[in-house]
């Protein structure tokens, strides 16, 4: 529509009540100052600190701390966990999402609970719950030892871990965003005369697409750095069941200060990388403005 | 038939939301299901489209059954409420959704793509997305979307509630254009009866999940049949009167002579008038009316709305006696409205306060057999307790009527008595007592047409079983069943009821009877019931049925008062959780029984 302030301007001025005072335009300083004091103490220096440390003997010393084969196969795990645990999560994340948003079901609630359980419980719990369900002395340790089968201190174990740790990251992502898109679009497309993976790959992926990959990089980037469970059921073999928060550990406790920090550099950037990303995507989307 | 529905229904979470919908619509016929919200319209409005299983009934697109066909298979066209347009994708690709999933070459895509989109006059708009589109807009894409194969039936739900009056008006053109144009058979739900008179070529009215009447617009603004659209398509005053052998009294005043010859076997009964507002005349006194004149009254308020002045007249009971069907809260307000067009404010100009004399120009009387309800007592206190029933108050909140109160001390002796009642008006309700037999036969011999036992424990009914003794009673008892079932979501069972020795050869003639009965209430009440045989005394038939479940009501027809007294008194001394309500015409009235659901009557200005 021609002329006059536009609808979003509008709004956003009927959210910001009250008069631009000295004293408001002073509260609203201060606010500011106590955000970005809180945030450069806690977040800016610690993030300086992890490449300052890991350059601090200079370039060669940092990268050559990654040729170490103890390095590599920490990587390579935590990759190989990540590939695992990431893909099967979007799937369950995405089942769980469409049966609360789409479907009334006995237990609805309950299940909604359930999907936020492994961020209340302490991650070393749910290792050590897996320990006691696999481990030698566990419910079915023997038996997974007649059958010559290893899940705790071998890659099975980490795997259900991290599953555990990350499981709810895509589903709530999900869950609200469905709810709030309602159904409309993929009835409109079955009375069109779309089949059922028709109208979910055309019109309900590509809805809720970038919500979709905002809660798969939570969910990978949870799963890289989860350190509390996956230690309890890894056992710390140095290069068969580290992954890299452990090898981080690890080479800390050995002085290697460059090592240690090298590889947590990697993790760092990982954690920039999730940010850039989730930014972008909000701005893509702008859903959560609304 | 384009559309053919037979006794839909879906019921959820124990509710019944579409109640025995049956309908039809012919075609390239503008359908418009009217209703308010949750009155099931929409619900079948998504059963036609296949989102939406029914729990019972049949529904054919083109004598084709699509009842157990998926919405994928069925292929309308639907439009939403919300447009829910595919966000992603371009208007184009919007469009040619249903064609690319029907493999149709690129070449045709685009041509078709062309045509649907000059068809809702958005042409060059191809590449945008639905955001960047107005309302209006993005409901005419999903307009073109939902026409691209072809379909044959067109369903629209409340296609213009999110937009703002102008645009609504201008969609509302383009869809009746594109429907002429097209031919297509259209059904449309919306609550909105401008809307509804603007489009349609025939309006159902839903209220309750029942599918009250359909007509043509202009028939069923001018003929209601049922309070409900008498309220709902415009505003109505509804008002009791009785109508005699001289005609359409409102309280002393008779109106017409001429409408002495349709009625309902000579005996004179209450009904139920539509007074539309704009039908009413004022004037400074009697004798400048120009039309008949039914009452004195006060003007309470007028507001100017532009082409036409609103005003409530209060009427002045004492001149007159003309009541309204519904009192509205404070006892004895009786207000009615009145539109007058600029020119009758001109010729009479009113203020607040001033006497006026009220005339009519047309009255229309509704057909439905019950007009109100008197609670009978032995004393004030019972009868005002009887008249709080929540059953009772629900069920005249609903037909928008009123409940009187009559104290009779005679009622405590009825067999006694030598009083002769008058004026007997509407449903007589009485309480449960152990010689309800009693009252209830002393109630009808005075001329009460229908008498409702009411225990204090009976609640709303889930089901409500018809039963008559004798076949003279069928016509009325099935007239007052669809008048009470419009206003309940329960749903309706005859019971044909066989002695026990009947022998091989009659049971045929029973089972004819129940499916004669069925046609009989869905063509001339419209009113759909399921029908069940059972063999036995009729009266201890019928109380083991009510024994089955708690929410039940029964509805009994009777034309000789001596078969009921002898078969039926126990039945009525254990009414303790279910209302039962008696509907008696002496076998000679039956003829005259022919006009009820029939009489319409109009009066033009004289």
């Amino acid at each position: 529509m021609a002329g006059g302030p536009s609808k979003a301007l509008l709004a956003e001025l009927a959210t910001r009540p009250g008069r631009d005072t000295l004293a408001s335009t002073a509260t609203k300083g201060a606010f500011i100052a106590v955000s970005l004091l809180f945030l450069a103490a806690l977040l800016f220096a610690p993030l300086v600190m992890v490449f300052a440390t890991a350059l601090s003997k200079g370039v060669l010393p940092y990268l050559q701390s990654f040729q170490d084969a103890d390095t590599v196969a920490a990587i390579r795990l935590t990759l190989v966990t990540a590939a695992i645990v990431v893909p099967l999560n979007t799937v369950f994340g995405i089942a769980a999402a469409w049966a609360i948003a789409k479907f009334e079901f006995r237990g609805k609630s309950v299940l909604i609970t359930l999907i936020d359980l492994p961020i209340a419980v302490s991650p070393v719990i749910a290792g050590l719950i897996y320990v006691l369900l696999f481990g030698i002395q566990g419910w079915f340790g023997l038996w997974l030892q007649e059958h010559n089968f290893s899940i705790i201190f071998a890659l099975p174990g980490i795997v259900i871990a991290t599953l555990f740790v990350t499981l709810p990251y895509v589903a709530r992502e999900l869950i609200p965003l469905m709810q709030q898109l309602g159904n409309d679009e993929e009835e409109a497309a079955i009375t069109l005369g779309a089949g059922g993976l028709m109208t979910f790959f055309r019109v309900t992926l590509p809805k809720i697409r970038w919500g979709l990959v905002y809660g798969v990089i939570l969910c990978n980037a949870r799963a890289m750095g989860e350190f509390g469970a996956v230690s309890v059921v890894s056992g710390h073999i140095r290069g068969l069941t580290t992954t890299m928060p452990l090898h981080v550990e690890i080479l800390y406790n050995e002085y290697n200060f460059v090592g240690a920090f090298a590889v947590a550099s990697l993790l760092t950037l990982l954690a920039v990388l999730t940010l850039v990303i989730k930014t972008l995507v909000e701005w893509r989307t702008g859903y959560r403005k609304r | 038939m384009s559309i053919t529905l037979d006794q839909v229904t879906k019921r959820y979470e124990g509710s019944t939301v579409v109640n025995d919908v049956s309908l039809e619509v012919g075609e390239g016929e503008f359908f418009v299901l009217l209703g308010p919200s949750g009155s099931g319209k929409s619900t079948l409005l998504r059963a036609i489209a296949g989102l939406t299983g029914v729990d019972h009934g049949r529904i054919a697109l083109h004598n084709q059954d699509v009842t157990h066909l998926s919405a994928r298979e069925r292929g309308v066209g639907l439009v939403f409420q919300n447009y829910a347009l595919f966000r992603h994708m371009t208007v184009a690709d919007n469009i040619e959704f249903a064609l690319r999933v029907r493999r149709m070459r690129r070449a045709e895509r685009i041509a078709r793509r062309k045509e649907l989109l000059r068809l809702v006059a958005l042409e060059g708009m191809d590449d945008r997305l639905p955001t960047q589109l107005s309302g209006g807009q993005q409901q005419r894409v999903a307009v073109a979307r939902a026409l691209a194969h072809k379909p044959q039936v067109l369903l629209l739900d409340e296609p213009f509630g999110a937009l703002d009056a102008k645009i609504r008006e201008e969609l509302r053109r383009t869809i009746r254009q594109v429907q002429r144009e097209l031919k297509i058979t259209t059904v449309l739900v919306t609550h909105d009866q401008e809307e509804a008179f603007a489009l349609a070529d025939r309006i159902g009215v839903m209220n309750l999940g029942r599918l009250l009447e359909t007509g043509r617009p202009d028939e069923l603004y001018a003929r209601p049949a049922t309070r409900f659209v008498a309220t709902f398509l415009g505003a109505a005053n509804l008002l009791l009167a009785r109508q005699t052998p001289q005609g359409i009294h409102f309280g002393a005043m008779p109106v017409n002579a001429r409408l002495a010859e349709r009625l309902d076997g000579g005996r004179s009964h209450e009904v139920v008038a539509v007074l539309r507002p704009e039908e009413i005349e004022l004037a400074p006194t009697r004798d400048t009316l120009k039309t008949n004149y039914i009452a004195q009254g006060v003007v309470e308020e007028t507001i100017f709305t532009g082409a036409l002045e609103r005003m409530r007249v209060r009427l002045d009971h004492g001149s007159t006696g003309a009541q309204l069907a519904a009192t509205d809260g404070n006892a004895g307000a009786s207000i009615i409205e009145v539109t007058r067009t600029q020119h009758e404010h001109r010729t009479f100009p009113v203020s607040l306060g001033q006497a006026v004399a009220i005339g009519v120009r047309r009255i229309h009387v509704l057909p439905t057999p019950l007009s109100s309800y008197t609670a009978w007592a032995p004393d004030a206190a019972a009868a005002a307790r009887l008249a709080e029933h929540p059953f009772l108050a629900e069920l005249a909140a609903r037909m928008k009527t009123r409940i009187a109160c009559r104290p009779e001390p005679a009622l405590d002796n009825p067999i006694d008595s030598d009083v002769q009642l008058d004026n007997i008006s509407g449903v007589a309700v009485i309480e449960a007592h152990p010689e309800a037999i009693d009252r209830i036969e002393w109630l009808l011999h005075n001329g009460a047409g229908e008498v409702m036992v009411l225990p204090p424990l009976a609640g709303a009914p889930h089901r409500v079983l018809i039963h008559w003794a004798d076949d003279s009673a069928r016509r009325s008892t099935l007239a007052v069943a669809a008048s009470l079932l419009r206003h309940v979501t329960a749903e309706a069972v005859y019971l044909g009821i066989l002695p026990q020795n009947v022998s091989d050869t009659q049971r045929p003639m029973g089972v004819r009877s129940l499916l004669d009965a069925r046609s009989e209430a869905q063509a001339v009440h419209g009113l759909d019931m399921r029908t069940e045989l059972r063999f036995g005394v009729a009266a201890e038939e019928l109380r083991r049925q009510l024994e089955d479940a708690p929410e039940q009501m029964l509805i009994l027809g009777i034309s000789d008062l001596d078969a009921l007294h002898e078969g039926y008194g126990p039945l009525f001394a254990g009414a303790t959780r279910h209302a039962m309500m008696v509907v008696y015409r002496p076998a000679g009235e039956a003829a005259g029984q022919q006009l009820i659901g029939e009489e319409r009557l109009a009066m033009s200005e004289s």
